[in-house]
C-alpha cells in the first residue's frame, strides 16, 4: 500500500477496496515500526486517527458525501495547531503547549475527510535548514539515515519520503518546504504569499511564512492546494481570491512555455548539482519549453536581505514567549524579570537566541536605517527584478540547493548553514509560488530537486510544469530502500 | 548602540530579555559579527529613490474587517496553558516589593 499516492489511496477507499481504518492502521503500523530509526514524528495520533477513520467508514456506509481528501493520512509540521494536541514548533519553550484551537488548514483538511495522523519534527520555530535545531530529536534522511532531511520541515519531508504518510504539511519562510523536498526526493510546494491561511501557524517571519504540502507527486500537491487555497478572514494576510482548480490544468505539456534561467546566479553550484540541473533544462526543452536567459543578478543579495528581515520579524514574533501566559516558566525564577529572562534562557536553543539578538540589533535605534530599511529597499528591487524577468518567461528554473543532503553534524558554522538556502530564499522575499520537484540523484544516491518558480498568483503554472516534468522523468518514482523494508 | 562588541551584546540581551552565560555571549558575538559582515554586502546595492517594501503583494495594503463582537476563547481554555494561575487569573511573582 505504501507505493500508492494520496489520490490512489483515496480512490481505493471510495471504490471500497480499502476501509479508512485499514489505511490508517497500515500507516500507523509503518510509523510504529520505522520511525524509531527515522525520527520524523514528534507525536503520533493513534487513537484520534482511528476514531476519525471509524467515523469516516460509518459515514461512507450511511451513504454520506465523501470529501476530496477522504481517508488520506496527513501529518502536520509541529508548528501547526490541532486543537487539544501539543504544538511545540520544535522548541522546549512550548514543550507542554496544547493548541486551544485548530489551524485553518487543519479545519480545511478535516472538512474534506483527511485524517491527521501526527505531528512532525522541525527546526525550532522553523529556523534552520537541517532539522538539527529541534529541541527534541534529530531526524534522518530516508535515503541515508546519517544525513539530514533538510529543514526546517524535515520531519514532514522524511515522513513522506519514507512513505509513513502520503502527504505532510510544512511551512516555508526561506525554503523550509522546498529544501526537505529536494533532500528527501519528494514534491515540496510553496504557494504564493497569502494563498494559504496561516491562522494557527506559530509565526516566524510574518512577511515571508507560507504553509504548503510535501507530497509524492505533483497531482497530490495540486489536490491539497485545491483544499487549502481559500481566503480566511482570521489571517489578515490571506488574499481575497476565490479558490482555484489545479488538477484540471495538469494534463498538459510545456509547449509554448518559456523557462528563464538566471545563469550568472548559478556559479556556487557543486559539480553534481550543476550536471543534474543542466540535464533538467534539457528535459524541460524536450517537453516543448524554450529556455531564455534572465538577469537576476540581484539575487546575490537575497540571503543578506533575508537574514535582516526574517530575524527582525522573528525577534518581534518570539517576544511573546516569556513564561507568563503559556509554555515553559523557569522554576528558578523568583522575580518577574527572572520569569522572562530565565524562561527564555532555558526554553530557547542557540539558533533561536542568535536570530532574536540579530533581529533586535538590526531594529535598534541607530541601526534600523542601515540594516532593516536598507533590506526593505533591496527587497523592493528583488521583487521588481523578478517582475521584469517574468515579462520574458513563464517560469524561472534554478536548483533548490547548491548541494544534496549533508551529514548530521557536518555544518557547524551558522553562516555556512544559511548558504543551503541561497537559491530558495528570494522566492519568499518576492512572495512567489515555487516547487521542488525530484530531478535526479548524486553519485551516492542522494536526491536533488529542481526548483520551478512562478510569478505571484500563478500557482497553477508552477504545478502544471511540475506535473509535466514529472510525467517525463523517472526520479519521483524512486523509493528509498529504507521505506521498502519488509515488516510483518 | 555602538559597534558590535561585548557591551553591545549585553545591551541586546537586556533588550530581548534573554539570559546568557559569558561563554554564550562570546560565541554570539563571533556569530553575529560574521553574519553582519556578510550582510554588509547590501551596501553595494544602489537603493537611492527605491521605496522600502511594505507589502510583498503589490495591490494589497492593510486588510481590515468589520469590528464585530465574535466568539472569544473561554477563560478556562486559555488558563489551561498557563504555567500558574489563581482565581481565574494568571499568577506571576510580585512586581511591587512588600514592605
Amino acid at each position: 500500500m505504501y507505493q500508492l499516492s494520496a489520490i490512489e489511496l483515496r480512490d481505493k477507499f471510495i471504490r471500497g477496496d480499502l476501509s479508512a481504518l485499514q489505511i490508517v492502521d497500515y500507516y500507523l503500523q509503518r510509523i510504529d515500526q520505522l520511525d524509531a530509526k527515522l525520527g520524523a514524528f514528534l507525536a503520533v495520533f493513534h487513537e484520534r486517527a482511528r476514531e476519525k477513520a471509524r467515523a469516516l467508514d460509518a459515514k461512507k456506509k450511511a451513504g454520506g458525501k465523501l470529501g476530496k481528501l477522504a481517508a488520506i493520512p496527513i501529518a502536520l509540521k509541529d508548528n501547526i495547531h490541532v486543537k487539544g494536541e501539543t504544538s511545540t514548533a520544535g522548541s522546549k519553550i512550548l514543550y507542554n503547549y496544547k493548541a486551544p484551537f485548530d489551524a485553518t488548514v487543519t479545519r480545511l483538511l478535516e472538512a474534506e475527510d483527511a485524517i491527521i495522523i501526527g505531528k512532525t519534527n522541525c527546526d525550532e520555530f522553523a529556523m534552520g535548514s537541517s532539522t538539527e535545531n529541534s529541541a527534541f530529536k534529530k531526524t534522518g534522511n530516508p535515503w541515508n539515515l546519517k544525513c539530514t532531511p533538510g529543514g526546517s520541515s524535515g520531519g514532514s519531508g522524511a515522513a513522506v519520503s519514507a512513505r509513513l504518510c502520503p502527504i505532510a504539511l510544512g511551512s516555508d519562510t526561506g525554503g523550509s518546504i522546498r529544501l526537505p523536498g529536494s533532500f528527501c526526493g519528494v514534491i515540496g510546494y510553496k504557494p504564493t504569499y497569502g494563498r494559504v491561511s496561516r491562522f494557527g501557524l506559530i509565526a516566524y517571519g510574518s512577511s515571508l511564512d507560507q504553509i504548503g504540502p510535501l507530497t509524492l507527486n505533483a497531482a497530490d500537491a495540486a489536490l491539497v492546494m485545491e483544499v487549502l487555497g481559500q481566503h480566511c478572514e482570521k489571517d489578515s494576510t490571506s488574499l481575497k481570491w476565490a479558490g482555484e482548480d489545479y488538477l484540471p490544468v495538469l494534463n498538459k505539456d510545456l509547449k509554448g512555455f518559456k523557462i528563464g534561467v538566471p545563469r550568472e546566479f548559478l556559479e556556487g553550484l557543486n559539480t553534481e548539482a550543476r550536471q543534474v540541473f543542466d540535464r533538467s533544462l534539457q528535459e524541460l526543452q524536450a517537453l516543448g519549453a524554450t529556455l531564455v536567459d534572465v538577469d537576476l543578478s540581484i539575487l546575490k543579495y537575497a540571503l543578506g536581505t533575508y537574514y535582516i528581515l526574517a530575524t527582525a520579524e522573528a525577534s518581534t514574533n518570539l517576544a511573546r514567549f516569556d513564561g507568563i501566559r503559556y509554555g515553559l516558566r523557569s522554576e528558578k525564577a523568583k522575580t518577574l524579570d527572572e520569569v522572562y529572562t530565565f524562561s527564555k534562557e532555558e526554553g530557547f536553543g542557540a539558533e533561536v537566541k542568535r536570530r532574536i539578538l540579530l533581529g533586535t540589533y538590526v531594529l535598534s535605534a541607530g541601526y534600523q536605517d542601515a540594516y532593516y530599511k536598507k533590506a526593505q529597499k533591496v527587497r523592493t528591487l528583488i521583487i521588481e527584478k523578478y517582475e521584469e524577468a517574468f515579462k520574458k518567461c513563464d517560469l524561472v528554473a534554478t536548483p533548490v540547493s547548491p548541494f544534496p543532503a549533508f551529514e548530521i553534524g557536518a555544518i557547524k558554522d551558522p553562516l555556512q548553514m544559511y548558504l543551503a538556502d541561497i537559491y530558495s530564499i528570494s522566492i519568499n522575499l518576492a512572495g512567489l509560488p515555487a516547487v521542488s520537484v525530484p530531478s535526479g540523484f548524486s553519485g551516492d544516491r542522494k536526491p536533488i530537486g529542481l526548483q520551478l518558480i512562478g510569478p505571484q498568483k500563478q500557482d497553477r503554472k508552477v504545478l502544471q510544469a511540475a506535473y509535466a516534468y514529472e510525467q517525463a522523468t523517472p526520479y519521483h518514482k524512486e523509493i528509498p530502500p529504507f521505506a521498502e523494508r519488509v515488516f510483518t | 548602540m555602538a559597534q558590535l562588541d561585548h557591551q553591545a551584546i549585553k545591551n541586546l540581551i537586556a533588550l530581548s530579555r534573554i539570559d546568557c552565560t559569558e561563554e554564550e555571549q562570546t560565541k554570539l558575538l563571533q556569530d553575529l559579527k560574521s553574519i553582519l559582515a556578510y550582510v554588509e554586502q547590501l551596501n553595494e546595492v544602489n537603493t537611492d529613490n527605491v521605496p522600502p517594501c511594505n507589502h510583498v503583494i503589490k495591490d494589497v495594503a492593510n486588510m481590515m474587517r468589520e469590528d464585530q463582537i465574535g466568539e472569544t476563547m473561554p477563560r478556562e481554555t486559555f488558563l489551561a496553558n498557563a504555567p500558574s494561575h489563581v482565581g481565574g487569573l494568571i499568577r506571576v511573582p510580585p512586581v511591587i516589593k512588600q514592605q
